[in-house]
Protein backbone atom coordinates (compact mmCIF):
# COMPACT_ATOMS: atom_id res chain seq x y z
CA UNK A 1 0.00 0.00 0.00
CA UNK A 2 2.95 2.11 -0.51
CA UNK A 3 1.85 2.83 -3.50
CA UNK A 4 -1.28 4.26 -3.08
CA UNK A 5 -0.38 6.39 0.17
CA UNK A 6 2.78 7.75 -2.19
CA UNK A 7 0.17 8.65 -4.87
CA UNK A 8 -2.58 10.49 -2.25
CA UNK A 9 0.32 12.13 -1.02
CA UNK A 10 1.16 13.11 -4.58
CA UNK A 11 -2.01 14.15 -5.38
CA UNK A 12 -2.43 16.58 -2.50
CA UNK A 13 1.12 18.55 -3.19
CA UNK A 14 0.06 18.13 -6.77
CA UNK A 15 -3.63 19.78 -6.45
CA UNK A 16 -1.77 22.58 -4.99
CA UNK A 17 0.58 23.02 -7.92
CA UNK A 18 -2.66 22.83 -9.88
CA UNK A 19 -4.26 25.54 -8.56
CA UNK A 20 -1.27 27.88 -7.95
CA UNK A 21 -0.69 27.14 -11.94
CA UNK A 22 -4.13 27.83 -12.85
CA UNK A 23 -4.29 31.13 -11.08
CA UNK A 24 -1.25 31.66 -13.04
CA UNK A 25 -2.15 31.05 -16.74
CA UNK A 26 -5.88 32.30 -16.28
CA UNK A 27 -4.66 35.88 -15.22
CA UNK A 28 -1.69 35.75 -18.39
CA UNK A 29 -4.85 34.54 -20.88
CA UNK A 30 -6.37 37.46 -19.29
CA UNK A 31 -3.52 40.12 -19.29
CA UNK A 32 -0.21 39.14 -20.74
CA UNK A 33 0.98 39.43 -17.27
CA UNK A 34 2.77 36.65 -15.17
CA UNK A 35 1.93 36.55 -11.63
CA UNK A 36 4.90 35.76 -10.01
CA UNK A 37 3.44 37.37 -6.34
CA UNK A 38 0.51 34.48 -6.71
CA UNK A 39 2.68 32.13 -3.58
CA UNK A 40 3.22 35.31 -1.57
CA UNK A 41 -0.88 35.56 -1.75
CA UNK A 42 -0.64 32.48 -0.17
CA UNK A 43 1.83 33.38 2.33
CA UNK A 44 -0.10 36.31 3.31
CA UNK A 45 -3.47 34.67 3.67
CA UNK A 46 -1.54 31.49 5.80
CA UNK A 47 0.19 33.56 8.19
CA UNK A 48 -2.03 36.16 7.90
CA UNK A 49 -4.24 34.21 9.46
CA UNK A 50 -1.88 32.88 11.86
CA UNK A 51 -1.09 36.59 13.21
CA UNK A 52 -5.13 37.34 13.58
CA UNK A 53 -5.97 34.76 15.34
CA UNK A 54 -3.04 33.81 17.53
CA UNK A 55 -1.35 36.85 18.06
CA UNK A 56 -4.27 38.96 18.36
CA UNK A 57 -6.84 36.68 19.65
CA UNK A 58 -9.33 37.47 17.47
CA UNK A 59 -11.66 34.71 16.52
CA UNK A 60 -10.78 32.35 13.62
CA UNK A 61 -13.69 33.00 11.34
CA UNK A 62 -13.10 36.82 11.91
CA UNK A 63 -9.35 35.91 11.30
CA UNK A 64 -10.08 34.02 7.94
CA UNK A 65 -12.62 36.77 6.78
CA UNK A 66 -10.20 40.03 8.08
CA UNK A 67 -7.15 38.15 5.87
CA UNK A 68 -9.17 37.38 2.48
CA UNK A 69 -10.60 41.07 2.58
CA UNK A 70 -7.36 42.51 3.49
CA UNK A 71 -5.79 40.52 -0.07
CA UNK A 72 -8.46 41.46 -1.86
CA UNK A 73 -8.20 45.16 -1.37
CA UNK A 74 -4.45 44.97 -1.89
CA UNK A 75 -4.59 43.35 -4.75
CA UNK A 76 -7.34 45.89 -6.15
CA UNK A 77 -5.21 48.36 -5.42
CA UNK A 78 -2.37 47.30 -7.01
CA UNK A 79 -3.89 47.08 -10.14
CA UNK A 80 -5.28 50.52 -10.06
CA UNK A 81 -2.28 52.40 -9.15
CA UNK A 82 0.47 50.23 -10.54
CA UNK A 83 -0.87 48.07 -13.60
CA UNK A 84 -2.92 50.93 -14.59
CA UNK A 85 0.08 53.10 -14.96
CA UNK A 86 1.69 50.17 -17.03
CA UNK A 87 -1.02 48.61 -19.30
CA UNK A 88 -3.87 51.78 -19.67
CA UNK A 89 -1.65 54.81 -19.56
CA UNK A 90 -1.05 56.79 -23.09
CA UNK A 91 2.13 54.88 -23.57
CA UNK A 92 1.27 50.88 -22.92
CA UNK A 93 4.07 49.43 -22.29
CA UNK A 94 4.49 46.13 -23.55
CA UNK A 95 7.52 43.12 -23.74
CA UNK A 96 9.30 41.12 -21.00
CA UNK A 97 9.20 44.16 -18.52
CA UNK A 98 5.57 43.96 -18.67
CA UNK A 99 5.90 40.46 -18.32
CA UNK A 100 7.60 39.98 -15.20
CA UNK A 101 8.91 42.87 -13.58
CA UNK A 102 5.50 44.27 -11.99
CA UNK A 103 4.31 41.25 -10.43
CA UNK A 104 8.20 40.89 -9.20
CA UNK A 105 8.45 43.72 -8.06
CA UNK A 106 5.63 43.19 -5.62
CA UNK A 107 6.47 39.63 -4.64
CA UNK A 108 9.31 41.61 -3.21
CA UNK A 109 7.44 44.10 -1.75
CA UNK A 110 4.82 41.62 0.09
CA UNK A 111 7.80 39.86 1.45
CA UNK A 112 9.17 42.60 3.03
CA UNK A 113 5.96 43.58 4.75
CA UNK A 114 5.43 40.01 5.35
CA UNK A 115 8.72 39.66 7.43
CA UNK A 116 8.06 43.38 9.45
CA UNK A 117 4.86 41.85 10.45
CA UNK A 118 4.83 38.52 11.19
CA UNK A 119 8.86 38.12 11.94
CA UNK A 120 11.22 34.84 10.15
CA UNK A 121 9.82 32.52 12.08
CA UNK A 122 7.52 28.98 10.63
CA UNK A 123 4.15 29.45 11.19
CA UNK A 124 1.08 28.23 10.00
CA UNK A 125 -2.97 28.92 10.45
CA UNK A 126 -4.75 26.86 12.56
CA UNK A 127 -5.95 23.28 10.97
CA UNK A 128 -9.49 23.60 10.24
CA UNK A 129 -10.30 20.21 9.85
CA UNK A 130 -9.13 18.70 13.39
CA UNK A 131 -8.29 14.93 14.23
CA UNK A 132 -6.89 11.98 13.68
CA UNK A 133 -6.10 10.75 10.28
CA UNK A 134 -8.75 8.85 8.20
CA UNK A 135 -7.76 5.71 7.59
CA UNK A 136 -9.36 3.61 4.62
CA UNK A 137 -7.83 -0.18 4.02
CA UNK A 138 -4.75 0.90 4.81
CA UNK A 139 -4.32 4.33 2.87
CA UNK A 140 -4.29 6.81 5.10
CA UNK A 141 -5.88 10.40 4.02
CA UNK A 142 -4.79 13.36 5.85
CA UNK A 143 -7.75 15.81 6.73
CA UNK A 144 -5.79 19.03 5.87
CA UNK A 145 -5.03 16.77 2.84
CA UNK A 146 -8.44 16.19 1.97
CA UNK A 147 -9.58 19.72 2.31
CA UNK A 148 -6.86 20.71 0.02
CA UNK A 149 -7.77 18.19 -2.99
CA UNK A 150 -11.70 19.35 -2.38
CA UNK A 151 -10.54 23.11 -2.45
CA UNK A 152 -8.74 22.05 -5.67
CA UNK A 153 -11.49 20.45 -7.08
CA UNK A 154 -14.01 22.73 -6.36
CA UNK A 155 -11.82 25.86 -7.77
CA UNK A 156 -10.39 24.04 -10.65
CA UNK A 157 -14.21 23.16 -11.78
CA UNK A 158 -15.19 26.38 -11.26
CA UNK A 159 -12.71 28.12 -13.59
CA UNK A 160 -12.84 25.38 -16.26
CA UNK A 161 -16.67 25.57 -15.93
CA UNK A 162 -16.87 29.21 -16.49
CA UNK A 163 -14.41 29.74 -19.60
CA UNK A 164 -15.78 26.54 -21.17
CA UNK A 165 -19.69 27.49 -21.01
CA UNK A 166 -19.95 31.52 -20.27
CA UNK A 167 -19.55 34.13 -22.91
CA UNK A 168 -17.79 35.61 -20.05
CA UNK A 169 -15.00 32.91 -19.87
CA UNK A 170 -14.85 33.35 -23.46
CA UNK A 171 -14.55 36.96 -23.38
CA UNK A 172 -11.95 36.66 -20.33
CA UNK A 173 -9.83 34.71 -22.95
CA UNK A 174 -10.33 37.25 -25.90
CA UNK A 175 -8.76 39.75 -23.65
CA UNK A 176 -5.58 38.40 -23.72
CA UNK A 177 -5.68 37.05 -27.27
CA UNK A 178 -6.29 40.52 -29.06
CA UNK A 179 -6.62 43.62 -26.92
CA UNK A 180 -8.04 45.69 -29.79
CA UNK A 181 -10.50 42.81 -31.23
CA UNK A 182 -11.82 42.48 -27.58
CA UNK A 183 -12.64 45.89 -26.73
CA UNK A 184 -14.34 46.42 -30.69
CA UNK A 185 -16.71 43.69 -29.00
CA UNK A 186 -17.59 45.63 -25.97
CA UNK A 187 -15.19 43.45 -23.55
CA UNK A 188 -13.91 45.35 -20.58
CA UNK A 189 -10.70 44.44 -20.89
CA UNK A 190 -9.16 46.10 -17.84
CA UNK A 191 -12.51 45.10 -15.84
CA UNK A 192 -11.08 41.40 -16.49
CA UNK A 193 -7.68 41.92 -15.82
CA UNK A 194 -8.42 43.34 -12.13
CA UNK A 195 -11.26 41.39 -11.17
CA UNK A 196 -9.13 37.93 -12.03
CA UNK A 197 -6.53 39.19 -10.44
CA UNK A 198 -8.26 39.84 -7.44
CA UNK A 199 -10.26 36.78 -7.74
CA UNK A 200 -7.01 34.52 -8.14
CA UNK A 201 -5.22 36.44 -5.10
CA UNK A 202 -8.08 35.47 -2.97
CA UNK A 203 -8.05 32.25 -4.30
CA UNK A 204 -4.43 31.51 -3.19
CA UNK A 205 -4.53 33.50 -0.16
CA UNK A 206 -7.31 30.60 0.63
CA UNK A 207 -4.76 27.94 -0.18
CA UNK A 208 -2.36 28.97 2.07
CA UNK A 209 -4.61 29.51 4.95
CA UNK A 210 -6.07 25.46 4.21
CA UNK A 211 -2.57 24.41 3.33
CA UNK A 212 -0.35 25.77 5.82
CA UNK A 213 -0.96 23.22 8.42
CA UNK A 214 1.02 20.95 5.88
CA UNK A 215 4.20 22.01 5.41
CA UNK A 216 4.22 25.54 7.55
CA UNK A 217 4.46 28.68 5.91
CA UNK A 218 7.45 31.81 6.57
CA UNK A 219 7.46 35.51 4.63
CA UNK A 220 9.84 34.06 2.29
CA UNK A 221 7.38 30.52 1.32
CA UNK A 222 5.59 32.53 -1.16
CA UNK A 223 8.60 32.63 -3.93
CA UNK A 224 9.03 28.72 -3.95
CA UNK A 225 5.11 28.58 -4.68
CA UNK A 226 5.36 30.93 -7.31
CA UNK A 227 7.87 28.72 -9.26
CA UNK A 228 6.11 25.59 -8.92
CA UNK A 229 2.94 27.04 -10.13
CA UNK A 230 5.32 28.87 -12.98
CA UNK A 231 6.73 25.76 -13.91
CA UNK A 232 3.57 23.88 -14.13
CA UNK A 233 1.71 26.81 -16.23
CA UNK A 234 4.59 26.31 -18.40
CA UNK A 235 3.76 23.07 -19.21
CA UNK A 236 0.45 24.32 -20.40
CA UNK A 237 2.24 27.27 -22.56
CA UNK A 238 0.70 30.11 -19.94
CA UNK A 239 -2.28 29.50 -21.71
CA UNK A 240 -3.76 26.74 -21.36
CA UNK A 241 -5.75 26.24 -17.52
CA UNK A 242 -6.33 22.88 -18.01
CA UNK A 243 -3.16 21.78 -18.94
CA UNK A 244 -1.39 23.65 -16.46
CA UNK A 245 -3.74 22.02 -14.07
CA UNK A 246 -2.55 18.00 -15.15
CA UNK A 247 0.91 19.31 -15.41
CA UNK A 248 0.38 20.62 -11.77
CA UNK A 249 -1.02 16.61 -10.70
CA UNK A 250 1.51 14.93 -12.81
CA UNK A 251 4.67 17.00 -10.97
CA UNK A 252 3.22 16.32 -7.12
CA UNK A 253 2.18 12.48 -8.18
CA UNK A 254 5.80 12.33 -9.90
CA UNK A 255 7.59 14.17 -6.89
CA UNK A 256 6.13 11.60 -4.27
CA UNK A 257 6.99 8.53 -6.23
CA UNK A 258 10.42 9.61 -6.73
CA UNK A 259 10.75 10.86 -3.06
CA UNK A 260 8.99 7.47 -1.77
CA UNK A 261 10.66 4.75 -4.10
CA UNK A 262 13.91 6.77 -5.99
CA UNK A 263 15.47 8.39 -3.23
CA UNK A 264 14.14 10.93 -0.92
CA UNK A 265 17.28 13.42 -0.57
CA UNK A 266 17.95 13.42 -4.80
CA UNK A 267 14.12 13.15 -5.91
CA UNK A 268 14.00 16.78 -6.59
CA UNK A 269 16.93 16.96 -8.60
CA UNK A 270 15.70 13.67 -10.47
CA UNK A 271 12.20 15.13 -10.70
CA UNK A 272 13.89 18.72 -12.39
CA UNK A 273 15.44 16.15 -14.69
CA UNK A 274 12.84 14.55 -15.78
CA UNK A 275 10.60 17.81 -16.38
CA UNK A 276 14.01 19.20 -18.18
CA UNK A 277 13.81 15.88 -20.44
CA UNK A 278 10.32 16.01 -21.49
CA UNK A 279 10.78 19.92 -22.44
CA UNK A 280 13.29 18.98 -24.70
CA UNK A 281 11.92 16.03 -26.02
CA UNK A 282 8.64 17.15 -27.00
CA UNK A 283 8.27 21.07 -26.93
CA UNK A 284 5.56 21.18 -29.53
CA UNK A 285 3.26 19.22 -27.58
CA UNK A 286 3.78 20.93 -24.22
CA UNK A 287 3.19 24.05 -25.23
CA UNK A 288 6.64 25.53 -24.65
CA UNK A 289 7.25 27.13 -28.40
CA UNK A 290 3.83 28.82 -28.15
CA UNK A 291 4.50 30.23 -24.93
CA UNK A 292 8.12 31.60 -26.18
CA UNK A 293 6.63 33.15 -29.64
CA UNK A 294 3.79 34.06 -27.83
CA UNK B 1 -34.39 60.01 -43.26
CA UNK B 2 -32.74 60.48 -39.57
CA UNK B 3 -29.34 61.22 -39.29
CA UNK B 4 -27.29 57.52 -38.36
CA UNK B 5 -24.12 58.99 -38.17
CA UNK B 6 -22.79 63.02 -37.55
CA UNK B 7 -19.33 64.00 -37.63
CA UNK B 8 -18.40 67.51 -36.44
CA UNK B 9 -14.73 68.28 -37.13
CA UNK B 10 -13.27 65.55 -36.49
CA UNK B 11 -9.98 65.64 -35.75
CA UNK B 12 -7.47 62.95 -34.65
CA UNK B 13 -3.21 62.94 -34.21
CA UNK B 14 -0.96 60.81 -33.45
CA UNK B 15 1.50 62.90 -31.29
CA UNK B 16 2.03 65.30 -33.66
CA UNK B 17 1.60 63.78 -36.69
CA UNK B 18 -2.19 64.92 -37.68
CA UNK B 19 -4.04 62.25 -39.68
CA UNK B 20 -7.56 63.57 -39.73
CA UNK B 21 -8.34 67.44 -39.67
CA UNK B 22 -11.62 69.12 -39.24
CA UNK B 23 -13.31 66.24 -41.27
CA UNK B 24 -17.49 66.80 -41.16
CA UNK B 25 -20.07 64.50 -43.07
CA UNK B 26 -23.53 63.06 -42.00
CA UNK B 27 -24.32 58.88 -42.66
CA UNK B 28 -28.30 58.99 -43.10
CA UNK B 29 -30.37 55.71 -41.62
CA UNK B 30 -30.26 52.91 -44.80
CA UNK B 31 -27.17 54.65 -46.61
CA UNK B 32 -24.07 52.95 -47.88
CA UNK B 33 -20.93 55.33 -47.64
CA UNK B 34 -17.62 54.51 -48.86
CA UNK B 35 -14.85 56.50 -47.45
CA UNK B 36 -12.12 56.59 -49.74
CA UNK B 37 -8.29 57.45 -50.81
CA UNK B 38 -5.07 57.13 -50.92
CA UNK B 39 -3.02 54.90 -48.46
CA UNK B 40 -1.73 56.79 -45.86
CA UNK B 41 -4.48 59.67 -46.11
CA UNK B 42 -6.38 59.04 -43.10
CA UNK B 43 -9.33 57.07 -44.28
CA UNK B 44 -8.94 54.45 -41.59
CA UNK B 45 -8.10 56.65 -38.41
CA UNK B 46 -10.99 58.73 -39.23
CA UNK B 47 -13.32 54.79 -38.60
CA UNK B 48 -10.84 54.43 -35.80
CA UNK B 49 -11.75 58.48 -34.15
CA UNK B 50 -15.76 57.64 -34.98
CA UNK B 51 -15.79 54.55 -33.28
CA UNK B 52 -13.51 55.19 -30.14
CA UNK B 53 -10.79 52.94 -30.92
CA UNK B 54 -7.93 56.03 -30.83
CA UNK B 55 -9.00 59.43 -29.10
CA UNK B 56 -9.98 62.23 -31.16
CA UNK B 57 -11.32 65.88 -30.63
CA UNK B 58 -14.67 66.94 -32.59
CA UNK B 59 -17.66 65.51 -32.28
CA UNK B 60 -19.43 61.99 -33.46
CA UNK B 61 -23.30 61.96 -32.72
CA UNK B 62 -24.85 58.42 -32.99
CA UNK B 63 -28.25 58.64 -34.20
CA UNK B 64 -28.64 62.02 -32.33
CA UNK B 65 -26.92 60.72 -28.69
CA UNK B 66 -23.50 62.20 -28.62
CA UNK B 67 -20.59 59.73 -28.47
CA UNK B 68 -18.06 59.57 -25.85
CA UNK B 69 -14.28 60.02 -26.58
CA UNK B 70 -12.10 57.19 -26.81
CA UNK B 71 -14.92 54.92 -25.80
CA UNK B 72 -15.38 52.05 -28.17
CA UNK B 73 -17.83 49.65 -25.98
CA UNK B 74 -20.06 52.53 -25.89
CA UNK B 75 -19.86 52.50 -30.20
CA UNK B 76 -20.73 49.09 -30.07
CA UNK B 77 -23.35 49.11 -27.43
CA UNK B 78 -25.48 51.79 -29.30
CA UNK B 79 -25.36 50.46 -32.61
CA UNK B 80 -22.72 51.15 -34.57
CA UNK B 81 -19.74 48.23 -34.73
CA UNK B 82 -16.42 48.43 -36.36
CA UNK B 83 -15.08 45.58 -38.14
CA UNK B 84 -11.47 46.67 -38.35
CA UNK B 85 -8.08 46.47 -40.80
CA UNK B 86 -6.37 43.49 -40.08
CA UNK B 87 -9.43 41.72 -38.95
CA UNK B 88 -8.32 42.06 -35.26
CA UNK B 89 -9.81 38.13 -34.30
CA UNK B 90 -8.95 35.74 -31.32
CA UNK B 91 -6.71 33.39 -33.42
CA UNK B 92 -6.44 30.62 -30.68
CA UNK B 93 -10.57 31.03 -29.84
CA UNK B 94 -12.65 28.74 -32.35
CA UNK B 95 -14.13 30.17 -35.39
CA UNK B 96 -17.57 29.76 -33.51
CA UNK B 97 -16.58 31.49 -30.32
CA UNK B 98 -15.45 34.34 -32.59
CA UNK B 99 -18.33 35.41 -33.63
CA UNK B 100 -20.47 34.60 -30.45
CA UNK B 101 -18.23 37.00 -28.68
CA UNK B 102 -19.80 39.65 -31.08
CA UNK B 103 -22.86 39.47 -28.83
CA UNK B 104 -20.89 40.07 -25.78
CA UNK B 105 -21.86 44.01 -26.28
CA UNK B 106 -25.65 42.93 -25.99
CA UNK B 107 -25.86 40.10 -23.55
CA UNK B 108 -24.28 37.93 -20.97
CA UNK B 109 -25.95 35.02 -21.38
CA UNK B 110 -24.48 32.10 -23.53
CA UNK B 111 -27.80 30.68 -24.38
CA UNK B 112 -29.21 33.64 -25.20
CA UNK B 113 -26.62 34.74 -28.09
CA UNK B 114 -26.72 31.55 -29.47
CA UNK B 115 -30.25 31.55 -29.91
CA UNK B 116 -30.27 34.86 -31.01
CA UNK B 117 -31.92 36.78 -34.62
CA UNK B 118 -28.22 38.47 -34.87
CA UNK B 119 -25.71 35.54 -34.16
CA UNK B 120 -27.86 33.10 -36.45
CA UNK B 121 -28.02 35.72 -39.20
CA UNK B 122 -24.18 36.07 -39.03
CA UNK B 123 -23.78 32.38 -39.37
CA UNK B 124 -26.76 32.17 -42.07
CA UNK B 125 -24.96 35.23 -44.38
CA UNK B 126 -21.63 32.86 -44.67
CA UNK B 127 -22.65 29.00 -45.55
CA UNK B 128 -19.12 28.21 -45.98
CA UNK B 129 -17.93 28.89 -42.63
CA UNK B 130 -19.65 25.77 -41.83
CA UNK B 131 -17.53 23.11 -41.67
CA UNK B 132 -14.85 25.96 -39.79
CA UNK B 133 -16.94 26.84 -37.39
CA UNK B 134 -14.97 24.79 -34.61
CA UNK B 135 -11.46 25.55 -36.18
CA UNK B 136 -9.16 27.86 -34.51
CA UNK B 137 -9.59 31.09 -35.91
CA UNK B 138 -5.68 31.58 -36.51
CA UNK B 139 -5.81 28.51 -38.79
CA UNK B 140 -8.17 29.75 -41.32
CA UNK B 141 -7.55 31.52 -44.60
CA UNK B 142 -7.64 35.16 -45.08
CA UNK B 143 -10.96 35.35 -47.01
CA UNK B 144 -12.30 32.49 -44.19
CA UNK B 145 -11.04 35.51 -41.35
CA UNK B 146 -12.34 38.43 -42.86
CA UNK B 147 -15.81 36.55 -42.95
CA UNK B 148 -15.64 35.80 -38.98
CA UNK B 149 -14.33 39.29 -38.39
CA UNK B 150 -17.60 40.59 -40.27
CA UNK B 151 -19.71 37.83 -39.19
CA UNK B 152 -18.43 39.20 -35.49
CA UNK B 153 -19.77 42.81 -36.49
CA UNK B 154 -23.32 41.38 -37.37
CA UNK B 155 -23.60 38.88 -34.32
CA UNK B 156 -23.80 42.43 -31.87
CA UNK B 157 -26.69 43.68 -34.26
CA UNK B 158 -25.62 46.74 -34.93
CA UNK B 159 -27.42 49.39 -37.07
CA UNK B 160 -24.73 50.74 -38.24
CA UNK B 161 -21.58 47.93 -39.91
CA UNK B 162 -17.94 50.01 -40.34
CA UNK B 163 -16.01 47.78 -42.59
CA UNK B 164 -12.19 49.38 -42.49
CA UNK B 165 -10.56 47.85 -46.04
CA UNK B 166 -12.48 44.50 -46.44
CA UNK B 167 -10.89 43.03 -49.62
CA UNK B 168 -7.03 43.97 -48.09
CA UNK B 169 -4.77 41.08 -49.20
CA UNK B 170 -7.70 38.66 -50.31
CA UNK B 171 -8.20 37.13 -54.33
CA UNK B 172 -10.21 38.83 -56.47
CA UNK B 173 -13.39 36.07 -56.16
CA UNK B 174 -12.83 35.95 -52.46
CA UNK B 175 -13.20 39.69 -52.31
CA UNK B 176 -16.62 39.79 -54.69
CA UNK B 177 -17.70 37.32 -52.26
CA UNK B 178 -17.03 39.63 -49.64
CA UNK B 179 -19.15 41.94 -51.43
CA UNK B 180 -21.97 40.41 -52.37
CA UNK B 181 -22.40 39.76 -48.20
CA UNK B 182 -21.77 43.66 -47.68
CA UNK B 183 -24.63 44.39 -50.41
CA UNK B 184 -26.82 41.73 -48.94
CA UNK B 185 -26.44 43.04 -45.26
CA UNK B 186 -27.16 46.60 -46.39
CA UNK B 187 -30.68 45.10 -48.15
CA UNK B 188 -31.39 43.74 -44.73
CA UNK B 189 -31.70 47.40 -43.52
CA UNK B 190 -28.12 47.94 -41.99
CA UNK B 191 -26.53 51.67 -42.45
CA UNK B 192 -23.30 50.84 -44.10
CA UNK B 193 -19.95 52.74 -44.14
CA UNK B 194 -16.99 50.84 -45.68
CA UNK B 195 -13.09 52.18 -45.97
CA UNK B 196 -11.64 51.00 -49.52
CA UNK B 197 -8.66 52.06 -51.04
CA UNK B 198 -9.82 51.29 -54.61
CA UNK B 199 -13.18 53.24 -54.96
CA UNK B 200 -14.21 51.19 -58.07
CA UNK B 201 -15.68 48.15 -55.96
CA UNK B 202 -17.07 49.94 -53.28
CA UNK B 203 -18.71 52.32 -55.63
CA UNK B 204 -20.92 49.67 -57.29
CA UNK B 205 -22.97 49.73 -53.34
CA UNK B 206 -22.82 52.37 -52.16
CA UNK B 207 -24.70 55.38 -52.81
CA UNK B 208 -22.37 58.30 -51.27
CA UNK B 209 -18.63 58.91 -51.02
CA UNK B 210 -16.69 61.06 -48.57
CA UNK B 211 -13.26 61.28 -50.49
CA UNK B 212 -9.95 61.93 -48.01
CA UNK B 213 -6.76 63.52 -49.23
CA UNK B 214 -4.30 64.03 -46.99
CA UNK B 215 -5.96 63.99 -43.88
CA UNK B 216 -9.34 66.55 -45.20
CA UNK B 217 -12.45 64.81 -45.85
CA UNK B 218 -14.25 65.72 -49.19
CA UNK B 219 -17.41 64.95 -49.05
CA UNK B 220 -18.66 63.62 -52.54
CA UNK B 221 -22.52 62.90 -53.03
CA UNK B 222 -22.25 60.45 -56.07
CA UNK B 223 -21.79 57.21 -56.01
CA UNK B 224 -23.17 53.73 -57.89
CA UNK B 225 -22.50 55.37 -61.12
CA UNK B 226 -18.63 55.19 -61.20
Amino acid sequence: MKFGNLLIAGLVTGSIYAVFAVCVSVWYRVSNILNLAVGDFAMVGALGVDYVYRVKGLPLPVAIITTLAVVGVFAYAYDRVVLRLAQDGPRRMEGIVVTFFFTFALSFFIDGVAKMLFGTDVHAAPALWNGQALTWASLHFERAGLLVLGCAIIIGGAFWLYIRYTLGGKALEACGENVIGARIAGIDTRRYRWLIFVATAVIAAIFGIVESPITGYTYLSGATISLTGFLAAAYGGFRKPGRALLAGLFIGVLEALLGGYVSAEYGDTVLYAILAALVLAWPRGLGFESAVSG
Amino acid sequence: MTAALTVTNLSVSYGNVVAVHDATFTVEEGDACAITGPNGNGKSSILMGVTGLVRRRGAVEIFGTKAPNGDVRWAARHGLTLVPERRQLYPDLSAADNIILGCYCWTRSIGRARRSGSFGRAIDLFPELEPHLKQAAGTLSGGQQQMVAIARGLASDPKILAVDEPCLGLAEAVARRVYDVLARIHEQGTTLIIVEEAPKRALTLCNKRVEVRNGLALLDAGGKTA
